[in-house]
């Protein structure tokens, strides 16, 4: 074998081996286009031709090569028309008188060839190629080479299709030879004659007075007419009287004998019939008559395909059928439907074809066809699926539907005790939907008879009817519950029909929750409770009375092995009770919702559970509405459908271990990170707020931590104006737009004063906070885990050149990494000393045993959280460490700042100041004073806030000297003002508390009100105060609350009278954030009021207090 | 749009990898244009790779949950996937989203996937863009689902194109070539009682040797009904065979797509004439019919001695309860094969015996035939046979008027979680005379799910053998077949299983997909405590199901949630229904003198007998079908 492997475009043409080709098949084939790429330069067509004629060459692989020409020459870009060599490769091809594959090949590539590389027919090459194809279709009879006729015709009538009227002179010749033709190409013929009449139909050649079917011109040589070569469409005039005559001659023959043709040929005549006699509309109407006596019979063949052709005739000549006709056309597709012989898609089919036409399914309705529909046993489920379509429609006519139904679902009726994903549970609850859609159709669709409007639909029998079946199932099969919970959000989440789905909870409400008994089995139904609770239409009450039942008696059947299904189902309670709060508006939930939460937080066995429910007790209690939704919503993206309000991410667990190296997993165990000073409250938990006020985000060009951008109508200030911190001018240019009485103008001039001293953390460096860490490794488990054979009792192991990056999920900005040189390993005899030290803070330690590092943070959001820590560092022996170490917890104490003090401000009238912002900030977080939406902006000019205040009380029930004690320690540098005279003396002789304002005149009553606009600090007022301006929530109190409210009122009353004083307390929060204390100090107990413009900080404010002691 | 036309085939491999493909630029100019017409500028993308097309069929199994998807909406459907039109047909005909880097995402829709010998047989037929717009419409809905009556529904879309249907054609004929199945039914000779050959048996003239060319699929009884068999032998015993992937003959392929349809439009789809032309071709000795034209679906014309051979080939389908509540179910449905070696083209009148008493609906006949039915007892069919062996007619009883040749119960009782007591007591051929004879004659207790440590009893008569997924009891074996006698049979005995092994993991997944939600997280413990039931039976059924898988829609019902035995047979002598043909009066014109040979044969579908004692799925009988 001849055998050339180099790629040369010079003349001769390369020879390319069997080897070669297949490797350039294979790379085209591949799809990469860089592999076709390197094949491009060569001349492929030729090169393909020219191998037809080697002898060398397999003949299957001459057959790829013309597959590959066919499916890639239109891609490939070639410099002249291939149609020339095209042409003489099939010239000298043609004639052999043996039929061969090649030939045959060569025939279809060419003629694709051409079909997809010509634009219009006015090529001359084209005119060759027809001039080379007629003569051979002109031998009818001619036995040898008809399979070779055959496909010249089926080629003559592609390029027919692809440019219409082509052949339109030569139709006559047509004609005459597909009368002639006897073998079985006949067909072939007989198609190409159906397409060449077909076209000249549709462009209104009929309308010429001569006839259509002359045959005085010769077949050959062949011209391309005129008509084809136009592109202008004809306007289409009536045909003349003689084509009128011939085209219906050229019908009667073709409608002859379908039965003679194969189905894919019946489907090309019936379509290309159909443009005709649209065409010809009235000029032949026996065309249907003839359709109906030769076709109909075709439709019992076993050739879906051939059914389908036969069908849409019906489609288009239904007037040519009576209901009679019809009515067997849908007897048969439902026997066709049932034939167990027959392909499952077949039968499916059947059954769309159906349903798809009007005129049947008209047929379907009458019940005298519904035996055909029942599903059989052994029917697949698919069949058993769309047969109770029919039964739905059926159904959707009469009052017995439901009835219906459910003998048509007996077939599959073992679901209820399948698992609920199992097939045929979709398939049953799929019957009930089509049922109720098939009943109650979506808008824009045909309300034909049986469909209903919404109101009658739910007044109807068939809902009711359904509606019971439905809440039999899931009182009957728990493993459906989750099913109906599906289905009915399936109806939710739907325009039309959400009403139904709201309609039938509501009946679930009513029918089925007083049915449900509490104790573990419960927890099957948690998801409709859910779906039930997540509907507004529906009252929450009855679902959380069974949930109060429920906890009750988890509660009693509590033991020792019950504990991670209480923790479990309590959860699940919970996440019922979230759904309730974030859904319903009305004021309806708060004394249900209030008493089950109370009692889950007081006696729950699960420490958890009990913690959540609590959280949520006080968020019921002291959230508005509004606010509570959007906190509670805020969480969603992150946590999903899990149970617990707290995403896993936030709760104090491990986090994820190191990927890569066996050895780093468990770093944290031995190298630690630790706080100086650990923080008061042992947080485990952590509310999810994001946006810190989100009501604020509401607020047109509000960013992240309720600072919203300001806008530019103030008068723009100069670059350098806005960098200094003149604040007087800032306020000075607002005031001037305003009339306001004088208290307030003072007001809003001290509050401007101080937010124009807080830094817009977004434009500018932000405030931050250092909390210094100390990082220490122990070396027992260090050397037992990288193995350092060497080491002797004395010899520490050290880290080298540590990287410790942080990250976490709170707001606290980006916190820089820190690196530490070296580390020597704690002695291994013990770290008694270590932790001396530890306790010692004494910043001047410098010792090689520990290293301090800071961690520095940028708090966009005062909240508590968890940051992780991944350390990277070399050992002696130059491994790499790196993992993950225990999170460092961060308290919200951490976050308690002193206020910024403005630069003007001398010294001795430091306390002064701070005296009045706390007033100043008292009486703007109250409700009453009216200081609106007014804004403030903050340094840098760029952003500005609004105040929106929340208050809250908070009982201690601690002795006066304790109290006194743990403010000085904890809370000394807050403190602005001390007032009442025992008080002023105790603390002053402690000297820690210095620098403040002393009030030492005796307390009368009216001393209390601190604001200038007489505040009322009754107990109830401060508690309920925000429920005044917005009353959808109505705060109510539990029993158990109430009692301890009245305790509280009756002690303060008694305090009162022999309070010992007031301490107030001013705490700034990172970014822009205030927390006020008022603390009444009696003898034996505290009152602490509370006021903030950042509410979420008060849930962890409480246990803080509670820390204190 | 005339006819059918394909604009493109794949063929893919198990591992979603191309083997094959064909795109018809002809087909595609006309895609164009009408897109062009249509003002459709975002579905003129060219036709995706082989590559793309890959990427995409896997994407969407990954979306749809399987190759197939799901078919039937559930929790996690979007819009957008194939299963949120909620209906058995998307897992048929499926859509698939072509990314491309550099254009936008587009939709290639209708794609029929046919499965046949491990391949996904993918073809895209050509249809117009403004349908591909209807159908995105409900791909994209935003309501909760379409009803049968609606305007612009699905059935309406499929009813007004036949290319799908084309479409399926060309799938299942690829699917057959490249599995190498024939689609000749069985003819049996009963002068030789051998299966005659196929269409080139008789073009080369070697019937009656016996020697068929091509190695014919025996047709083994017990894996007559291959749907069910599958799922009946458990997965062992068939996997072996079915992950076997033979490798496409591409030089096959190609011609039949080159003869089948040359520009992209089937023109005939029939195998054994294209093979038989292409391999023998027409030469001087094939003149054509002096004055008759002949059928396209008959090339060549018959020369020799001249017969006809018929033959009646009836499945039965049975549900034996043995319970009052619940009659026992039978269907019949049956077919004429035929093979008439005629000389030249003429008509042949077969009338039928025994149509009314057996209440028989003709399903479907043959293109060339025609049924006529005329009064009490003058039921025909009139037909021009084409060459070599074909199905004549199709047809259904729903009155047999034979009894049934297996009756008798089947009762399992799980008395603990391991082991269980069973009893059969079976009566075979009651009422059944010489000539009918039944050749064999098994029962298989099948147990998916439970691996069979023993089991313990002999029968009455016949043999027991066990696997690990399954007991075989044979009764009659081949060879020693049954006629003209009555068997009783019985077996009782015990069966003990492995313990069970739960696959907790699989069923969490199953119900997250399909439910949307965690259904499976409580813990075990707490199913079992709610269950307020006494019956040990239902709580250990309750136990078993609860990690059952969901079936696939092809399949009947979820077999493994049953306790039952399949009982496979074969009758010959004689068909169940009582429908016959009279040989002697088969009539052929012009008249030739030809002997008519014919065959009846009964063969069991699925005949199974439920466990008298368990839950066991039924259907409703309508009240006016009597």
């Amino acid at each position: 074998m001849e055998k050339q492997t180099s790629f040369k475009t010079s003349p001769p043409l390369p020879n390319l081996s069997i080897q070669d080709w297949d490797s350039l098949l294979d790379d085209f084939s591949s799809g990469d286009a860089s592999r076709r790429r390197k094949h491009l330069s060569l001349p492929l067509l030729d090169l393909c031709l020219h191998s037809l004629s080697r002898r060398d060459l397999p003949s299957s692989l001459k057959l790829s090569l013309l597959h590959f020409l066919d499916q890639h020459l239109p891609s490939i870009p070639i410099p002249s028309p291939p149609f020339p060599s095209l042409l003489s490769s099939l010239r000298s091809l043609l004639p052999s008188p043996d039929p061969s594959p090649l030939k045959e090949q060569l025939l279809i590539t060419t003629t694709s060839l051409f079909i997809s590389l010509l634009q219009s027919p006015s090529s001359p090459y084209l005119q060759s190629l027809i001039e080379l194809l007629l003569p051979l279709i002109n031998r009818p009879n001619h036995g040898p080479d008809r399979q070779t006729r055959g496909l010249v015709c089926e080629s003559l009538r592609e390029l027919e299709s692809a440019f219409p009227c082509l052949l339109s002179e030569i139709l006559g010749h047509v004609w005459a030879l597909a009368q002639a033709e006897r073998t079985h190409v006949a067909q072939s013929y007989l198609l190409l004659l159906t397409q060449i009449s077909r076209n000249a139909v549709v462009n209104g050649l009929l309308s010429s007075s001569s006839s259509i079917l002359s045959t005085s011109t010769p077949l050959t040589p062949f011209t391309i007419p005129q008509i084809a070569l136009s592109d202008q469409s004809l306007v289409l005039s009536p045909p003349s009287d003689v084509n009128l005559r011939e085209i219906r001659r050229v019908l009667a023959f073709l409608l002859d004998r379908p039965r003679d043709l194969t189905p894919g040929a019946i489907s090309v005549l019936t379509s290309t019939l159909v443009d005709i006699a649209d065409a010809l509309e009235d000029c032949v109407p026996a065309v249907s008559a003839l359709l109906k006596v030769n076709f109909s019979s075709l439709l019992s063949s076993h050739n879906p395909f051939l059914s389908h052709s036969i069908l849409s005739l019906y489609r288009h000549f239904s007037e040519a059928f009576n209901d009679h006709d019809i009515g067997k056309v849908a007897y048969r597709l439902q026997l066709s439907a049932s034939d167990t012989s027959q392909k499952l898609i077949f039968r499916l089919l059947a059954l769309h074809w159906l349903y798809g036409s009007t005129l049947l399914t008209s047929q379907v309705s009458s019940l005298t066809s519904l035996p055909g529909f029942y599903p059989q046993v052994f029917d697949p489920l698919a069949v058993k699926a769309k047969k109770l379509d029919a039964i739905s429609v059926i159904a959707s006519e009469g009052d017995e539907a439901v009835s219906l139904l459910e003998d048509g679902l007996v077939c599959i009726s073992y679901f209820r005790w399948l698992p609920g994903w199992s097939t045929e549970t979709l398939v049953a609850f799929r019957a009930m939907h089509k049922l109720l859609i098939g009943v109650m159709p979506h808008d824009g669709s045909d309300n034909g008879p049986g469909c209903m409007r919404l109101g009658s639909l739910m007044e109807s029998t068939i809902f009711a009817d359904l509606e019971n079946v439905l809440i039999h199932l899931a009182l009957e099969h728990h493993p459906l519950v989750p099913v109906i919970a599906t289905f009915s959000s399936r109806l939710l989440q739907c325009e039309t029909h959400s009403p139904v789905s709201s309609r039938f909870l509501q009946t679930l409400d009513r029918c089925l929750i007083p049915n449900l008994k509490p104790g573990y089995g419960l927890s099957f139904y948690f998801p409709l409770l859910e779906k039930i609770s997540e509907n507004e239409t529906v009252a929450p009450k009855g679902v959380l009375e069974l949930l109060k039942r429920h906890m009750v008696c988890l509660t009693d059947e509590h033991g020792p092995d019950t504990g991670h299904r209480s923790w479990s189902q309590g959860s699940r309670v919970l996440s019922i009770c979230r759904v309730m709060l974030k859904k319903h508006k009305g004021s309806q939930i708060f004394r249900p919702l209030s008493r089950l939460l109370a009692f889950t937080c007081q006696n729950f066995p699960d420490l958890e559970v009990r913690d959540n429910a609590r959280i949520y007790l006080r968020m019921l209690a002291c959230i508005p509405g509004k606010k509570l939704r959007q906190t509670l919503s805020i969480g969603e993206q992150k946590s999903g459908l899990a149970p617990a309000p707290l995403p896993a991410s936030l709760i104090d667990v491990p986090p994820h271990p190191s990927p890569d190296l066996k050895k780093s997993t468990g770093i944290g165990s031995y190298i630690h990170l630790e706080r100086l000073k650990p923080p008061l409250v042992k947080q485990s938990w952590f509310l999810p707020v994001q946006g810190s006020v989100p009501a604020l985000s509401n607020g047109s060009g509000c960013v992240e931590g309720g600072i919203m951008d300001i806008v530019t109508s103030v008068a723009p200030s100069s670059p350098d104006e806005s960098n200094k911190t003149d604040s007087s001018k800032v306020a000075h240019q607002k005031e001037a737009s305003r009339v306001m009485d004088p208290n307030t103008a003072l007001l809003l001039r001290v509050l401007r004063t101080h937010f124009g001293c807080i830094p817009d953390y977004r434009v500018m460096p932000g405030i931050k906070i250092r909390i210094p860490c100390m990082l220490r490794f122990e070396s027992d488990p260090f050397i037992r885990n990288w193995g350092f054979e060497s080491c002797d009792e004395q010899t520490l192991p050290a880290l080298y050149a540590i990287k410790i990056t942080f990250s976490t999920l709170s707001k606290y900005g980006k916190i820089p990494s820190c690196r530490v040189p070296f580390l020597l390993g704690d002695s291994l005899k013990s770290d008694l000393v270590i932790v001396s030290v530890g306790q010692g803070n004494d910043e001047n330690i410098e010792h090689s045993n520990f290293a301090k590092v800071f961690l520095e943070l940028q708090p966009e959001d005062p909240m508590p959280g968890l940051i992780d820590i991944f350390i990277n560092a070399n050992t002696a022996t130059e491994q790499v460490i790196s993992g993950f170490l225990r999170p460092v917890t961060i308290g919200i104490e951490d976050m308690f700042l002193k206020a910024i003090l403005p630069p003007n401000v001398s010294d001795m009238w430091v306390p002064r100041y701070y005296s009045d912002l706390f007033d100043t900030l008292w009486e703007a977080c109250g409700s009453s004073v009216n200081i609106g939406r007014e804004t403030f902006p903050l340094n840098g000019g760029k952003g500005a806030v609004l105040i929106n205040g929340t208050q809250s009380v908070k009982f201690l029930e601690v002795p006066e000297d304790v109290l006194i004690n743990a403010v000085e320690r904890h809370l000394a540098g807050f403190v602005v003002r001390v007032a009442g005279a025992p008080l002023v003396k105790v603390i002053r002789q402690n000297r820690v508390i210095e620098n403040i304002v002393w009030d030492e005149k005796e307390e009368e009553e009216d001393d209390l009100d601190v604001g200038p606009s007489g505040d009322d600090f009754s107990a109830e007022n401060a508690l309920v105060a925000y429920s005044r301006e917005e009353s959808e929530l109505d705060v109510e109190y539990t029993q158990a609350e109430m009692e301890s409210n009245s305790n509280d009122r009756s002690l303060a009353i008694v305090d009162k009278k022999k309070s010992v004083g007031n301490i107030c307390v001013l705490i700034f929060l990172p970014p822009r954030y205030h927390l006020l204390f008022l603390m009444e100090i009696g003898y034996g107990s505290t009152m602490v009021r509370m006021r903030t413009d950042h509410w979420p900080c008060l849930a962890y404010v409480d246990e803080y207090l509670e820390a204190l002691f | 749009m005339a006819g059918c036309s394909i604009r493109a085939i794949w063929i893919l491999t198990p591992h979603h990898s191309v083997a094959f493909s064909r795109t018809f630029p002809v087909v595609e100019r006309r895609w164009r244009s009408a897109c062009a017409r249509d003002g459709e500028v975002a579905t003129q993308e060219p036709l995706p790779s082989d590559l793309e097309v890959a990427a995409a069929f896997t994407d969407r199994k990954q979306r749809e949950g399987s190759a197939r998807g799901f078919g039937i909406r559930v929790a996690s459907s979007t819009p957008g996937s194939d299963s949120w039109v909620d209906d058995p047909v998307t897992r048929h005909i499926i859509t698939l989203h072509i990314n491309r880097e550099e254009a936008e995402e587009y939709m290639l829709w209708p794609v029929i996937v046919h499965t046949s010998g491990n391949y996904y047989i993918l073809v895209l037929p050509l249809v117009e863009p403004k349908k591909v717009r209807e159908y995105r419409k409900l791909y994209q809905r935003n309501n909760c689902g379409g009803s049968v009556k609606e305007h612009n529904s699905l059935s309406s879309l499929l009813l007004s194109l036949p290319c799908i249907t084309g479409a399926f054609m060309v799938a299942h004929a690829i699917g057959d070539l490249i599995a190498g199945e024939t689609s000749d039914p069985e003819v049996v000779a009963t002068s030789s009682s051998s299966a005659v050959g196929g269409l080139l048996d008789t073009l080369t003239g070697s019937i009656g040797i016996g020697v068929a060319p091509r190695p014919k699929p025996t047709s083994v009884p017990i894996l007559a009904s291959a749907s069910s068999a599958a799922t009946l032998m458990g997965s062992t015993l068939v996997d072996s065979s079915r992950t076997m992937t033979k490798p496409i003959d591409k030089d096959l392929l190609r011609g039949f797509i080159s003869g089948s349809m040359p520009y992209g439009t089937p023109v005939d789809l029939n195998q054994n004439n294209l093979a038989a032309i292409r391999t023998t071709g027409f030469g001087s000795a094939d003149p054509p019919p002096a004055d008759l034209r002949q059928p396209a679906w008959k090339p060549y014309l018959y020369r020799g001695r001249q017969r006809v051979l018929l033959m009646t080939q009836e499945t039965i389908n049975a549900a034996l309860y043995d319970r009052e509540d619940i009659p026992d179910s039978f269907s019949i449905s049956g077919q004429i094969n035929c093979r008439a070696e005629l000389e030249g083209l003429p008509d042949v009148q077969l009338p039928l015996i025994g149509v009314k008493p057996a209440k028989v609906k003709m399903l479907s006949v043959h293109q060339s035939a025609q049924y006529s039915d005329h009064g009490e007892d003058k039921q025909a069919i009139i037909f021009s046979p084409p060459v070599g062996s074909f199905v004549l007619a199709r047809y259904q009883v729903s009155h047999a008027t034979n009894p049934a040749p297996v009756k008798g119960f089947y009762q399992l009782s799980l008395v603990s979680e391991d082991g269980g007591q069973f009893l059969f007591r079976l009566t075979l051929m009651e009422g059944y005379k010489s000539p009918y004879c039944m050749d064999f004659c098994t029962i298989i207790m099948p147990f998916p799910r439970r691996r069979i440590l023993s089991v313990d009893g002999t029968p009455s008569v016949g043999t027991v053998s066990m696997t690990e997924r399954l007991i075989e009891w044979k009764i009659v074996t081949s060879g020693r077949g049954i006629s003209g006698k009555t068997v009783d049979a019985t077996f009782s005995g015990t069966v003990r299983f492995h313990p069970r092994v739960v696959n907790k993991s699989l069923s969490v997944s199953l119900s997250k997909s399909v439910l949307g939600c965690t259904a499976a997280e409580d813990s075990d413990e707490e199913r079992e405590s709610s269950n307020n039931s006494v019956n040990v039976e239902d709580v250990l059924m309750e136990k078993l199901n609860w990690d059952l898988e969901a079936v696939d829609l092809e399949e009947p019902l979820c077999w493994q949630a049953f306790n039952y035995a399949k009982v496979s047979f074969k009758i010959t002598g004689g068909t169940f229904s009582g429908m016959t043909i009279d040989p002697k009066s088969v009539s052929i014109y012009p008249v030739v003198k030809a002997p008519v040979e014919y065959s009846m044969q009964v063969t069991s579908g699925d005949y199974i007998l439920w466990n008298t004692l368990a839950r066991s799925p039924h259907a409703a009988v309508p009240k006016d079908s009597c």
